[in-house]
C-alpha cells in the first residue's frame, strides 16, 4: 500500500489505524509536525488565549456603541443591589453601635447616694446574666445626654439636673430579644434603690428587623438583577456569534475546534464584565461620596458625627471579580450549544 | 489516501446524493471529479471533509476510517486537509496575511514560524506584495489564490478543491490548475471537483465522472 508510507492524513489524536495499514507508518512529516507542536504546547495555548483576548478588545473598539450599551446596562444592574447592600451595611453599623451601648437602663431612686449606687452596680455586675454594668451618675448622665440626644441646648436652659443616676447593664446574651431579658429585668427591679428598669432593646429589635427585611429585599433584587444580567450577556454574545457565523464556519472548515471558536466569545464576556465591574465600583464610590455630604448634614442635626464610610477595596475587588465571572457565565451559556450547531455547509 | 467502499448518501428528503461509490485515490495522485451540477461532486467532497456522513459504506482518509471518528476528532482530520472553494470563503475583515495564517494559528504553530510559512505560501501564489491588503481589494483570481495559499500553508497531505475555477476566465483557470499541478509534483494528493471539461481534458490526469450520484467513468 504505497499510500500508507506517509499516512499523514491520519488525525493526530487517533493514530491507531488498523495494523495492516499502519505497519510501515514512519510518517516523517506528521511526526516532525506533532513533535514541534508538543514542544511548545503551553506557548501556543497561551498565544491562542492572547489572540482571543485581543479579539475581544477589538470587538469593543469596533462596536463602541453597542458595547457601551451592554456594559452600561451591566453596570447599573451590578451597582443597584451592591449599592443597597453597602447602605444597609452602613446603617447596621449605626445600629450595632447603639446596641452595644446598653440594653437595660436601671434608673436609681433620687435619694440613693454615690456609694450605695456603687454597691448596687457591683451586685448587678455579679449576676450571671450580666456581662457588664456601668454606673452613670447624674452628672455623667447629663453630659452624655447632652452629647448624644440632640437636645443638649435645651438642657442648658434648666437650672437643675433632671436626670437620675443610671446603671447601664449589658446582658451576657441578647438572644431571644426583649422577652428573654424579662426575668433579669424583674430581678433588678426588685433590688432596693431601683426606681425603674427599662429594656432598650425594643427599638433595636425594630431596626434590626427592618434591616433584615431590607436585606432580604436586596437579596431578592440581586437575584433578579443577576438573572437580567445573564440574559443581557447571553443576548449580546448570541448576536456576536450570529454576526460571525460565516467566520465560525470557515474556522471549523480549516480544523478549528469548538473550544478554539468559543474562546474569543468567552473573553468578550469577561472583558464586558471587567469593564462593567470597574464602572460599578466607580459609580458606588462616587455615589457614596455624593450622598455623604447630605448624610453629614443630617447627622449634624442630630449632633452625631456619623458618615458613610467609603467602600472597602476588598469589596470593590470582589465586585469586579464577580462581574467578570458573571460575564463569563453569561457568555458560556450563550456559546454552549450555539457554536456546536454552527457547522460548515 | 482516499478510499470509498460502497458509499451511498441519501438525504432525509429522499434525494440520492451518492449511490454505491467505490474508488481509491492513491497518495501523490492528482484526480478530477466531474459531472453535471447535482451529480454528487460536492457531496463527495463533504464526505471526505466529514461535513456529512455517508448513509451506508465506509470512507477512509489516509488509512483512517471516518466512521470511527468522533465529532471531537473531526477538527484534527481537517487540519490534515487543505480545501479550496469556488467562493473562496475568505474572512473579509482580516488581511490577506491573517487569512492565510488561520490554519497555522488553529494548529498552534509558533508565532515566529507563522510569518515565515505564510510568506512562503503567498510567494508560491505570487501575492507576496499584497499580504497587508484586505481581500475586498483583490480581483477574483487573486482572491482564489489567497484561498489556495491558505489551503497549502500548513502543508497538508491532501488538497481538495471544489470548482476552483468556477468564476474565472480561461487564462486564469489554466494558471490556477498549473498551481495545483505544482503542489501535486511535490507529493501532495490533489482532488478537484470541476465541470470545466475542456480545461480538464487538456490536463493529463485521472478523471472520475459522476452522473446522478453514480460513478459512470473512471480513467485518464
Amino acid at each position: 500500500m504505497a499510500e500508507n508510507k506517509r499516512n499523514p492524513a491520519a488525525p493526530r489524536k487517533r493514530q491507531t489505524v488498523d495494523a495492516r495499514e499502519s505497519k510501515n507508518t514512519h510518517a516523517p512529516k506528521g511526526a516532525a509536525r506533532s513533535q514541534r507542536n508538543w514542544k511548545h504546547p503551553l506557548r501556543s495555548w497561551l498565544g491562542s488565549h492572547r489572540d482571543s483576548a485581543s479579539q475581544a478588545l477589538q470587538r469593543l473598539r469596533r462596536h463602541p456603541l453597542s458595547s457601551a450599551m451592554t456594559i452600561l446596562v451591566m453596570t447599573i444592574v451590578l451597582a443597584l443591589p451592591t449599592g443597597l447592600a453597602v447602605l444597609i451595611g452602613q446603617v447596621e453599623r449605626l445600629g450595632v453601635d447603639w446596641q452595644r451601648a446598653a440594653q437595660l437602663s436601671v434608673y436609681l431612686q433620687d435619694e440613693v447616694n454615690a456609694s450605695a449606687a456603687e454597691q448596687l452596680r457591683d451586685s448587678i455586675a455579679a449576676l450571671d446574666e450580666v456581662d457588664e454594668a456601668q454606673l452613670l451618675d447624674k452628672a455623667l448622665a447629663l453630659a452624655e445626654f447632652q452629647e448624644h440626644s440632640g437636645m443638649g441646648d435645651a438642657l442648658e436652659q434648666l437650672s437643675y439636673n433632671p436626670l437620675p443616676s443610671v446603671i447601664l447593664v449589658t446582658p451576657a446574651s441578647i438572644e431571644g430579644g426583649a422577652s428573654a431579658l424579662q426575668p433579669l429585668r424583674d430581678r433588678i427591679a426588685g433590688m432596693s434603690g431601683v426606681e425603674l428598669v427599662q429594656i432598650d432593646l425594643l427599638w433595636v429589635e425594630r431596626l434590626t428587623s427592618i434591616l433584615a427585611m431590607l436585606e432580604r429585599f436586596t437579596g431578592g433584587l440581586a437575584v433578579l438583577l443577576i438573572f437580567a444580567l445573564l440574559l443581557v450577556m447571553t443576548t449580546t454574545i448570541r448576536l456576536a456569534i450570529e454576526s460571525r457565523r460565516e467566520e465560525i464556519q470557515i474556522i471549523k472548515l480549516v480544523g478549528g475546534t469548538d473550544a478554539f471558536v468559543r474562546r474569543p466569545f468567552l473573553y468578550i464576556g469577561m472583558v464586558y464584565g471587567l469593564v462593567a465591574g470597574i464602572l460599578a465600583w466607580l459609580l458606588l464610590a462616587g455615589g457614596i461620596a455624593w450622598l455623604n455630604t447630605t448624610v453629614r448634614q443630617v447627622a449634624a442635626l442630630y449632633q452625631s458625627g456619623f458618615e458613610l464610610l467609603p467602600m472597602p477595596a476588598g469589596d470593590g475587588l470582589l465586585l469586579v471579580a464577580g462581574a467578570v465571572l458573571l460575564g463569563l457565565l453569561g457568555a458560556w451559556l450563550a456559546v454552549g450549544r450555539h457554536i456546536r450547531d454552527i457547522e460548515p455547509q | 489516501m482516499i478510499r470509498f467502499d460502497q458509499v451511498s448518501k441519501r438525504y432525509p428528503n429522499g434525494h440520492q446524493g451518492l449511490d454505491n461509490l467505490d474508488f481509491h485515490i492513491r497518495t501523490g495522485e492528482m484526480a478530477f471529479i466531474t459531472g453535471h451540477s447535482g451529480a454528487g461532486k460536492s457531496t463527495l467532497l463533504k464526505l471526505v471533509m466529514c461535513m456529512e456522513r455517508p448513509s451506508t459504506g465506509r470512507v477512509h482518509i489516509g488509512g483512517q476510517d471516518l466512521h470511527e471518528l468522533g465529532s471531537d476528532d473531526i477538527p484534527y482530520l481537517r487540519r490534515q486537509i487543505g480545501v479550496v472553494f469556488q467562493n473562496h470563503q475568505l474572512l473579509f475583515d482580516r488581511t490577506v496575511f491573517d487569512n492565510v495564517a488561520l490554519p497555522l494559528i488553529i494548529n498552534g504553530t509558533p508565532r515566529d514560524e507563522i510569518g515565515r510559512r505564510v510568506r512562503a505560501a503567498l510567494d508560491k501564489v505570487d501575492l507576496l506584495k499584497k499580504e497587508n491588503l484586505y481581500p475586498i481589494s483583490l480581483s477574483g483570481g487573486e482572491q482564489q489564490r489567497v484561498g489556495i495559499a491558505r489551503a497549502v500553508v500548513h502543508k497538508p497531505a491532501l488538497l481538495l478543491a471544489d470548482e476552483p475555477t468556477g468564476n474565472l476566465d480561461p487564462a486564469l483557470s489554466a494558471e490556477i490548475m498549473t498551481l495545483f499541478e505544482d503542489f501535486n509534483r511535490v507529493g501532495v494528493t490533489v482532488l478537484i471537483a470541476s465541470h470545466d471539461l475542456p480545461l480538464i481534458a487538456r490536463l493529463d490526469h485521472r478523471m472520475l465522472t459522476l452522473h446522478e450520484g453514480r460513478l459512470v467513468r473512471d480513467g485518464e
